[in-house]
Parts: C-alpha cells; structure tokens; sequence
C-alpha cells in the first residue's frame, strides 16, 4: 500500500518544486517590475498575471490546452520544432502549477517590494551601485518575509493544485499521478486506505513546511 | 569653474490627483561653501536638491559641481546617480536597516579592498565620534547616532558635494546644535560645497554661509543670512525669514525723516526710497516693535498709541499683540521677559508703539501666499 504512495509523493514534490522555482524566479522579476517600474502594459501584465487567481483552475487549465495542445497557439510551435507534444506530461504539470501558482507570488512580492522605503534604493544609487545590485543586495532582502510568504503560498499551491493539472497533464498512473489527484482516484475507487496514507503525508508536510518557515522568519529583525 | 557649483534649471510637474501644476525654475551659484536651501515645504528644495543628486531629471537646464557637468540639456548630458556619487543625507536617515553601522558606512566603498574600507570606516567614525558603534544595527540606535552614521556613510566615499536634506528636523535642540557645529567643521574640512535644507529660520542664519530662499518653485533671494534676514527683497522672503508684521500700505508723502506710507490710521516712516507710482507693503520684525507705557512721553516718528489685544507666553520670550488704530490688524511686538514685566501692561491695557524709522521694511505688494 506504502508503495502506492511512493510514486504520487515523488512526482508531487518534483513538479512543486520545479515549479516554485520558476515561480521565484519570474515572480520576482515581474513583482520588480510592477512594484518599482512604469512602462507601457503594466496594467495588462498585473491583470495576466493574476487572471488563474480568480479563474476556475479548470478554465486556466482549458485555457492552457488551448494554447499548449498540438494544435495549439504555442504548442503547434514546440511541436514543429522538437517533436514534443507537452500535454500529458509530468512537464505540463509543471507548467499549469506554475500559471496557477504565480499570482500568489507576485502579490505577496510586489505588495513587500512597494513597501521597501525607496530612499533606502535612492541612497544605494548615490552610494554608486546599479540598479540590479540595489535590488539584490538593498530591496530583495528587505522584502524577504514577503518573498518567503509569497514562495510558501506558491509551493502550497504547486502540491494541492487539482483542476489545471487535470486538464493538462491528465491522471495518468506512474505519469503524473500527482498526490491531490491520487487522492481523489484513491477515494473513487473506495480505496480508502491509501487515500488516507495520501492525506497524511501532506497534512504532515503542510504543518512542518508552515512551522519551519514560521521559525525561519521570526529570527530575522528586519 | 573648479570648486564651484552652478544650479540652472527648470521642471513642469503638470497637476495630477488634485495637486496644483507645479514649475520648478531654480538658479543659483556657491563655491566650497554652506548653502542653505530655505523655504517652505513644498517650495522646491527637495526637488531641487534631487536633481543634483540625479535621483529626479529635470525638463531643461544645467547643472555643474567642481567643473564636473551632471546635467545639460543642451548636450543631452544626463549623469546617473552613480555617476555623481554625491553625498546624500536623506531626512528621514535612510540607514540600511539589514546592514551593521560598518556595512552602512562602508556601502558607497565599492570596489575598494578589505583593508582600505576598514581604514576608511575607522576615520570616518572618529570623525563623527561613533567609535565602539559599529557593530550595531540602525534600530538600536538613537536619533543624532543615526544622523552621524548617515553623514559618515555619505562622506566615506569622498563625495565632490555634499547635500542634506533637513537632516535635523528629527532631533532634539540639543543634538541638533551639536550637529549643527559638526556640520560647518565638516565642511570647513572637507572644502566641498555642501547644501543643506531647512525651513527653519533659526537653523538657516546660524549654519549658513549662504541662504538660497526658494518660494514656490523659484529662487526668490540669495545672499549671506544677514542680507537675507535684515533685508528680505520681498514679501515672500519676509514672511519665511521672520517678518510677522506686513501690512499693505498707500503713499503719502515725504518727510524729513524719510518717506510716508499709510495704513489704516496710521503713518509709518521709512527710510527706504519710494516711489510715488508704486503700490506698497511695509513689514518690520516682531523684535523691532518696541512697546512703552502709555504715560510716557516720546516723540519722533512711528509713535503711537494704542491697547494691547493678547499676550503669548513663548518661555524665553513674550510676544504681545497691539491692536492698530481703526484697523482690523494686529502688530506683534517680541521682547524679552524683562522688559515685558518693567513694561506691566495685559490685554485691554493701553501703551505706545515707537518703531525705528530704519527698520521699516518695504515691499513692492503682492497677493499673500495663501
């Protein structure tokens, strides 16, 4: 039974985990972008950006079909090119828990980021450091418990994602079996005893993920 | 032009979200020396000390530190603020709140090696007196330290200006007249022009060896504080520099001791020269009414009688309100608490107002700031 486990655990865990990744590194980009910049589009960019927050995930997903399938806006590209029909696969899992997961982060970030006192930059730009060093070494770490709010609430969000995934990478057993979709198949099937070993181990992961970033947050003064 | 700063320029902020349109046009010269940027808030010296800095670009104009071109517009000269590297003191500190005092002040040392950054971190502390600081974090540090670590962290660098923007406005009269001191024998020292924000009198005729008054986005007057103070060219400069009395007035005449405007019942003498054609404003300092009981006898000029409205206790100072004659203003009259208690008068009571014809001010008239 433990074994059964196993597979929706690893694939879980991979697919949040890369997918958290690009979330931190484009979220942080973009949360800079929209906290301290003005260009043409920025409202078009935050509305893009937040859209699957308040989507169904099952129209985020549809809507990623749309554009990633074969035939796809984008997917008839990738396939042209490398042969590679993205739905179905572990990869496209990836990518709906990232669509899905970004919103979280840009909001958390930027909202940190917007409240980082600018004269702190201002003085760092006179004090002879670029643009890019400020933010690295003056306004990322100042907005750091927000960007550590905005990565566990993506991470969370990556391992519970259900309806996108569904939709773009399927079910499919020793594919992308994901835990959250385990579960459910688990439980249709009356198999209970699995879905509860499934629903243990990500209680148990939520409240030590929440405990550990609690911990970490409050040594930090600043 | 070595050792000289030149500020010329113009910015348009067009009225957004309520706030009125907004014309910065500034022009002013010093050499190594400290200039106060006074006026109001909201009179442009923050904008104005931003666009040296770099941190905010103007529509036109040109501005040069030591033979160094920041800005042209002509020439599409735009340095970065990297690029000017100038010494920057924000009012509020602006300390890194993640860094210790050394990391602080060393921040603007790029590029410098471990041992030249330690050397540099220690003259910088001992010329502010934070020795035994740097380990600590801004947020244990009280008001004037973290003044000091701003100033260290801005001149560690060896910065061409200096410019701080009312970098006492959060400190108690004690340590701000201490830093005041540190600040003039820092510039003393360094020789590098420094430019400094206030809108507090006091603070400006003390520190200054050149007051710039800014009104409204434009200079109105520059020159040394005693210039400024004693002879304000306007009514704008008046009333910041401390000329609580301005009346609006109508020429009458001359006399021997000068010329005659009007106001109200009153006429009051000058010795500035006026012109007949012109329509006028007189004002006079609040410690240059001077009060007498009204049993006195006195003659001369700017003698007159009338009742006292109020008095406001200041602690080191009485300020008394006399009522003008058939007027509806009031001239305020400041002293020291000797006088005032020789003086033994209260609200209701009468007395004479004797001014020195010399220290009658003139203005031509403009509408008051609002």
């Amino acid at each position: 039974m433990l074994e059964q486990a196993i597979y929706p655990l690893y694939i879980t865990l991979k697919i949040a985990t890369l997918s958290t990744i690009l979330v931190v590194l484009i979220g942080l980009l973009i949360s800079y972008l929209l906290a301290r910049r003005d260009f043409t589009g920025k409202n078009l960019v935050d509305i893009l950006v937040t859209l699957p927050l308040v989507l169904p995930p099952t129209v985020t997903g549809y809507l990623l079909v749309i554009l990633l399938g074969k035939n796809g806006v984008l997917g008839q590209y990738i396939f042209e090119i490398t042969g590679f029909g993205i739905l179905f696969t572990w990869q496209a899992a990836v990518i709906a828990a990232f669509v899905v997961s970004l919103p979280l982060m840009v909001k958390t970030t930027s909202a940190a980021i917007g409240s980082v006192d600018r004269e702190l930059e201002y003085v760092a730009y006179t004090l002879g450091h670029s643009e890019l060093e400020t933010a690295l070494f003056v306004t990322l770490p100042l907005a750091k418990k927000g960007i550590i709010a905005g990565l566990v609430l993506s991470f969370a969000r990556a391992v519970g994602e259900f309806g996108a995934t569904l939709m773009v990478a399927g079910n499919i057993p020793g594919k992308t079996n994901t835990m959250s979709l385990s579960i459910y198949t688990a439980f249709q099937s009356g198999n209970d005893s699995l879905a509860n070993i499934l629903v243990v181990i990500l209680v148990i992961m939520s409240l030590v993920s929440m405990a550990a970033t609690a911990k970490l947050v409050n040594r930090w003064k600043v | 032009m070595t050792g000289n700063i030149q500020v010329d320029i113009k910015k348009r902020y067009s009225g957004q979200k309520q706030a009125p349109d907004f014309n910065l046009d500034v022009n002013f010269t010093a050499s190594n020396e400290l200039v106060v940027l006074f006026g109001r808030s909201g009179s442009g010296k923050t904008t104005t000390l931003r666009c040296i800095a770099g941190l905010g670009k103007p529509d036109r104009g040109f501005i040069d530190v030591n033979g160094k071109v920041y800005f042209d517009s002509g020439s599409k000269k735009n340095l970065s603020p990297q690029d000017r590297r100038p010494g920057y003191v924000f009012q509020n500190y602006a300390l890194f709140p993640h860094m210790s005092v050394a990391k602080n002040i060393t921040y603007g040392l790029k590029g410098k090696s471990d041992a030249a950054k330690e050397q540099r971190l220690h003259e910088m502390l001992e010329l502010l007196h934070i020795t035994g600081l740097q380990d600590q974090y801004p947020s244990r540090l009280s008001g004037g330290q973290k003044q000091r670590v701003a100033l260290a962290r801005a001149l560690a660098p060896n910065p061409d200006i200096l410019l701080l923007d009312e970098p006492f406005s959060a400190l108690d009269m004690v340590v701000r007249m201490r830093l005041r001191e540190r600040i003039h024998s820092i510039q003393e020292t360094l020789d590098i022009p420094v430019l400094f924000i206030t809108h507090n009198p006091v603070e400006a005729f003390t520190l200054a060896d050149k007051v710039v008054v800014l009104h409204e986005g434009s200079v109105q007057q520059e020159g040394r504080p005693e210039d400024v103070f004693y002879n304000p060219c306007n009514r704008h400069v008046a009333e910041i520099v401390g000329v609580s009395n301005i009346f609006d007035a109508d020429f009458a005449g001359k006399s021997e001791n000068g010329f005659v405007l009007d106001t109200d019942s009153i006429s009051i003498t000058t010795t500035t020269n006026v012109d007949a054609a012109g329509s006028y404003s007189w004002g006079v300092r609040p410690e240059n009414v001077h009060l007498h009981p009204a049993r006195e006898d006195i003659c001369g000029c700017n003698v007159f009688s009338t009742n006292v409205r109020s008095v406001v206790n200041r602690g080191a100072s009485r300020v008394v309100a006399v009522d003008i004659p058939d007027g509806r203003s009031v001239l305020l009259s400041e002293m020291d608490n000797r006088t005032f208690g020789k003086l033994d008068i209260g609200p209701g009571s009468e007395c004479l107002v004797e001014i020195d014809p010399r220290d009658v001010l003139v203005f031509v008239r403009e509408e008051p700031a609002d």
